[in-house]
């Protein structure tokens, strides 16, 4: 016998307790007799420490009450040889796994899957006993364990693989729970192509957590060949189109890519992809309908995993929005800078409008955000109504620029301004120093450092400001701060040539591209989501919507109780309610397409966590020693204890029914 | 050892005289180590009959001078008596279980047996009739007064035999000796007295008036009456066996009074039931014991 967890040995100590207790005596162990009680009194009685334990029997079964309940934590366990533990004739539960993963459509992988598992099946012996699992993204156990091999015949023909990734770490966890409820000794034959990329980060969760002998049944044949389409996407500036190419096979190939839009083949390009390599394709802007728009992209030839050779990109055509750039001078060059870059993001479909004062007609709420070329120009009366627009929900960029250089307060945010020491003589310039390009204002925005910047007004940075840009002075350059319920980027140098060249740098354009973008909510042109993940109806603004999968059925319809759908489907998801409708597009997991398999060596070591095939019946741990199992006293321990609780509390019972002077 | 010798006063402690196995030698030891030292008492010639002249010595009573003797020859005589039966004592003697405790190495039964047997031989040998009652809470003993031969050998025997019984009822002696003593006498009880003053002033007060003079003596350990305890205590009634936990403060201050207001208790009843109280502490030699006797037989006779 061994205990899987000595330290709760330590649990014995407290054996003290009532051995300390049954010491304490209220009888005064200093006895005299005396003539008569008839003039005496009793006192207070004195607890005392008796040398001698009371109530024997009482103490030893509150000892053992404590001694099992310790050793019931310590987890004993006794390991019984494979005779003792297994049952007689041998018989084994076999585990088949299928890999439901998207890589199991490479080919006819499939088919091989399914000549594996009825190998398996026809292998099976006497009273052994089969059970069926199909592992993709979920684990979905096909019927019960059992000897019927037809009808697990027949439950293997309906299995078929799914789109998702399959990660074996997962796998092994997951398939813990039908190893523990087994009732007898477990073979796990795992039907795969064994991907490369399914193996988890650390090997160790590859250990089934308990005994099962692992077989795995290697389905691929020689090398595999793939190219895929790894990545699709759109300029949010140029509306350019790109496409990137992968090969998984050794030698260079030569595809031809096709783009689609709404079904209809808008462009189609040559590239020669080198071996396990890759090529990107690049298509223009395309002429976008109204609403979303299903743009595709397509390899051909095809390959024996179609799955990848296509993706997927839903593209929103914008309704056009305005935008009010607040100048002092209409004809200036900050508002002409800042107007000409807006007006090249044809994707965003901007209309920008330069007028000296925030005041007047159309109101400030008919523009999707404002810019504010030099807020020190603002009077207090405009200061405040940009605030206020800006606390209602609207969206700012706001600038200085020479007239901000005697403030002291920054209008509509308040901010405090100091004066910079290291700049201002117009002589020493300052390149950009650190860019947060993670924040969505500054995503894909390169070339930003080529800027010079010879002034800037110093923002004193509260909590509220993120600072998503630096010079590298450390002076603050770009900073995000909420107000109310909207938002004010704040550019502290000029948006003209006066403080700064960046006006005039190529990377001013994209710059104001991502700020326009992210003024606009963020929300992009273009909508993906992750295969696996869920979709929400509330999420994308929809108080009420259906939802169609790519097969075009409804995967949520109206009044369901849940706003959730599962995106289980490569394709085009699309989301109709409220007189419009959204297009969300799904792609295959790139990991996938990469059918390297796993190494004969990591194979081998994976199969030596379980148990060996000459112990197969007998189930073991794989931590431990293989030719015996551990075997639980736990449950034993605890009727134990309970048949001792019940025994010590009518001992204890009866005690203090002497002690009240009960008849008993 | 022979009738007269004498006996160094020391001798007639308890503790001296509880090594000694015998008895009657004990109420021998102490009768006439007491009457040695009489000489100078006035308790010589409580009889009536005359026994011889002496010289007068310095320290006799003078009462006892014969007078006519001195006219006649100008020496002075004292002029003794020898006693003679004139009356009869029944000694009562608790045995219960409270009289075998004791603090040191004689209990209070011990001492009891020790003052019946020396109170039944002081007797007998001024051939006063001699009786004895042993009790508890029932009669273990009884013999009749009498005046017969051997009848003190009898009474020591049986006072020897008595040991510590079980609880007391005062009543049981008083009414056995009601229904079979008659005529007037002398009764001396030796007890413990633990027992309601109030219903031993009932038991007593019959005897009264009957006519017999009864002389209580109450014997208690030192350890009853200032009892000293270093720490509390688990205290059994050695009657009863039922347990008490007593605190050290308890025994050195209140006990002590509630003992007090009992034996000043008893001392009333037994003044009121016309019967004398003596308490005795069994630490005390036997002779003073014996010489309240004596004041209270001489004051009855």
């Amino acid at each position: 016998m061994s205990l899987l967890a000595p330290a709760f040995l330590l649990g014995l100590l407290a054996i003290g307790l009532p051995w300390w207790l049954h010491r304490l005596s209220s009888t005064n162990p200093n006895k005299q007799k005396f003539s008569s009680l008839m003039f005496l009194e009793p006192g207070e009685p004195r607890r005392v420490l008796a040398k001698q334990v009371q109530y024997l029997l009482l103490l030893a079964l509150r000892i053992g009450v404590l001694a099992l309940l310790a050793l019931a934590f310590t987890e004993p366990a006794i390991w019984r040889t494979p005779q003792a533990a297994g049952d007689a004739d041998g018989a084994r539960l076999h585990l088949i796994v299928l890999d439901g993963s998207a890589s199991m459509n490479y080919g006819d992988r499939w088919d091989s899957a399914r000549a594996a598992a009825n190998d398996v099946l026809d292998d099976l012996r006497g009273e052994d006993r089969a059970q069926i699992v199909l592992a993709g993204r979920q684990f979905e156990v096909l019927g019960p364990a059992t000897t019927d091999v037809a009808a697990l015949r027949q439950t293997l023909n309906t299995a078929e693989p799914g789109v998702f990734r399959l990660e074996y770490g997962q796998l092994m966890r997951s398939i813990d729970g039908l190893i523990r409820t087994a009732e007898l000794p477990v073979v796990l034959d795992l039907v795969t192509d064994a991907q490369a990329t399914g193996l988890p980060t650390r090997f160790g969760e590859l250990a089934p957590r308990r005994p099962a002998e692992i077989v795995i049944h290697d389905v691929t044949d020689g090398a595999a060949e793939n190219w895929t389409v790894d990545s699709f996407g759109a300029s949010a500036v140029t509306g350019e189109l790109s496409a990137s190419v992968r090969s998984f096979a050794p030698d260079a190939a030569t595809r031809t890519v096709t783009l689609t839009q709404n079904g209809r083949t808008v462009g189609e390009q040559t590239v020669d992809v080198p071996g396990h390599g890759r090529a990107d394709v690049s298509f223009p802007a395309l002429q976008l309908a109204s609403g979303s728009n299903r743009v595709e992209v397509a390899l051909s030839p095809g390959d024996d995993l179609t799955g990848d050779d296509r993706r997927y990109l839903a593209i929103k055509r914008p309704e056009p929005r305005k935008v009010l750039i607040v100048a002092a001078d209409a004809d200036g060059r900050g508002p002409l800078f800042t107007s000409a870059a807006l007006e090249t993001l044809t994707t965003l479909a901007l209309t920008p409008t330069v007028r000296a004062s925030p005041l007047g007609d159309p109101p400030l709420l008919d523009y999707s955000f404002v810019v504010v070329t030099d807020v020190g120009q603002l009077d207090n009366a405009q200061a405040a109504a940009i605030k206020e627009y800006v606390e209602n929900g609207g969206r700012a960029l706001v600038a200085t620029g020479p007239r901000s250089s005697s403030l002291t307060t920054l209008p509509i945010t308040g901010q405090t301004l100091r004066t910079n020491p290291q700049m201002g003589s117009g002589q020493a310039s300052v390149a950009i120093g650190e860019v947060d390009a993670t924040h969505p204002a500054l995503r894909g925005v390169d070339e930003l450092r080529a800027a010079n910047f010879v002034r800037s007004v110093n923002v004193e940075k509260t909590e509220a400001d993120s600072v998503l840009m630096s010079l590298a002075d450390g002076t603050p350059l770009l900073l995000d701060r909420a107000l109310g319920n909207g938002r004010v980027l704040l550019f502290t140098s000029s948006l003209d040539r006066e403080w700064n060249d960046l006006p005039v740098q190529p990377a001013f354009v994209p710059l104001m591209a991502g700020i326009a973008n992210y003024l606009l909510g963020g929300a992009g042109f273009t909508s993906e989501a992750a295969l696996g993940s869920t979709l929400s109806v509330r999420a994308l603004g929809f108080a009420g919507a259906q939802i169609f999968d790519p097969s075009g059925d409804a995967a949520l319809g109206l009044g369901a109780g849940s706003d959730d759908v599962l995106l289980d489907q490569v394709g085009f998801y699309e989301v109709v309610g409220g007189g419009t409708s959204e297009l969300v597009a799904v792609n295959f997991d790139p990991r996938e397409s990469d059918l390297a398999p796993v190494d004969a060596t990591t194979l081998e070591r994976w199969k030596g966590l379980g148990v060996r095939p000459g112990e197969s019946a007998t189930p073991v741990t794989v931590t431990s020693s293989t030719d015996r199992v551990p075997t639980s006293l736990g449950p034993l321990l605890v009727m134990l204890l309970l048949m001792l609780v019940v025994v010590e509390s009518l001992v204890g019972n009866w005690h203090l029914r002497i002690r009240r002077g009960v008849a008993a | 050892m022979p009738a007269g010798s004498a006996i160094p006063q020391h001798l007639l402690e308890p503790e001296t005289l509880a090594g000694l196995a015998n008895l009657d030698l004990v109420a021998r030891a102490v009768v006439n180590g007491f009457l040695t030292g009489m000489h100078r008492s006035p308790f010589f010639g409580f009889s009536q009959e005359f026994a011889e002249y002496r010289a007068y010595a310095e320290g006799d009573d003078p009462r006892f001078v014969d007078w006519n003797v001195f006219a006649r020859t100008d020496r002075t005589y004292i002029k003794r008596y020898i006693g003679e039966t004139n009356t009869r004592l029944v000694i009562l003697l608790d045995a219960s279980a409270s009289m075998g405790y004791g603090s040191g190495k004689v209990s209070k039964l011990l001492y009891g047996k020790f003052l019946a047997a020396t109170l039944a031989y002081l007797a007998a040998r001024q051939h006063d009739a001699v009786g004895l009652i042993v009790f508890d809470d029932k009669i273990r003993e009884h013999r009749r007064a009498s005046t017969r031969g051997g009848r003190l050998s009898g009474v020591l025997h049986a006072i020897d035999r008595a040991q510590p019984g079980t609880g007391t009822d005062m009543r049981i002696p008083f009414e056995r000796f009601h229904e079979v003593e008659h005529g007037r006498g002398l009764v001396a009880v030796i007890s413990d007295f633990y027992c309601d003053p109030d219903a031993l002033l009932k038991s007593v007060q019959p005897l009264a008036y009957q006519g017999q003079d009864v002389i209580l003596f109450q014997l208690l350990d030192p350890q009853e009456l200032k009892p000293v305890l270093k720490e509390s205590a688990l205290i059994e009634d050695m009657e009863s066996g039922q347990t008490m936990e007593v605190s050290p403060i308890y025994m050195s201050s209140k006990y002590r009074d509630r003992i007090g207001e009992h034996i000043e208790a008893l001392h009333k009843s037994a003044m009121r039931a016309g019967a004398d109280h003596r308490l005795v502490n069994i630490t005390e030699p036997l002779d003073s014991v014996l010489r309240s006797y004596l004041l209270f037989r001489q004051r009855r006779g």
